[in-house]
């Protein structure tokens, strides 16, 4: 079991100017939403993206972090991006994507 | 599946199949959220994937992982290119990249 705070200080270390939002799924500090802003992911694939994060996280991995659900965007994709968690022990049938509205600071 | 995970069974597989998914479970019976999210993912897509359940050999996890150089399952792979877990396929089929680099490979 490891902290957000844990996970954010490591992804931190892979994306050093990365914005981290890191979310405990289930409370039981082992499956993570993580969501990743970072200008340094411009020009690059999703999974160049997510390999630069999971090159350093892959030593956590499945011991203590079971499972991590990266987004990785550029500042331009997560301004237009509606804050996405996926709990892949939700059940059900289909895509699931729980958005979470965000407070609008109008 | 008798399999002995190998590098080259497993790229074989990839080699032979436009869409292989790697998952815990099958589809109809996933046994993971992540897995289940991949499925159905490539079910929405509309194209038939070869899926391979890797929890039918407890080699098969660090066999695919070290080969695909992935740490995670799922693993999707399109016309032999691993795209990424399951995150990046449901990225992909939103933003209509994963239809546009299926057709591209079925052309060429």
């Amino acid at each position: 079991m490891v902290s957000t705070e844990w996970l954010e200080a490591e992804v931190l270390k892979a994306v050093p100017d990365a914005d981290v939002e890191v979310i405990d799924l289930h409370r039981s500090g082992d499956h993570f939403h993580v969501r990743i802003t970072s200008p340094s992911f411009e020009g690059m694939r999703p999974l160049q993206r997510q390999k630069q994060v999971l090159n350093h996280m892959k030593q956590f991995i499945p011991h203590p972090v079971h499972a991590i659900d990266l987004k990785c965007m550029t500042p331009e994709q997560a301004a237009v991006t509606g804050d996405t968690a996926f709990d892949p022990h939700a059940g059900g049938q289909g895509v699931h994507i729980r958005r979470i509205n965000r407070q609008k600071e109008e | 599946m008798n399999m002995d995970w190998t590098p080259e069974e497993l790229q074989a597989i990839v080699d032979e199949h436009a869409l292989v998914l790697f998952m815990k479970g099958t589809p109809d019976q996933a046994q993971c959220g992540f897995s289940n999210r991949a499925a159905q993912v490539l079910q929405a897509l509309g194209e038939p994937f070869a899926a391979v359940n890797i929890l039918t050999d407890p080699r098969a996890i660090p066999s695919v992982c070290t080969w695909s150089d992935f740490p995670t399952m799922p693993q999707v792979f399109v016309h032999g290119e691993l795209i990424g877990g399951s995150d990046i396929a449901l990225e992909m089929l939103n933003d209509g990249s994963l239809r546009e680099m299926f057709d591209a490979g079925r052309q060429g």
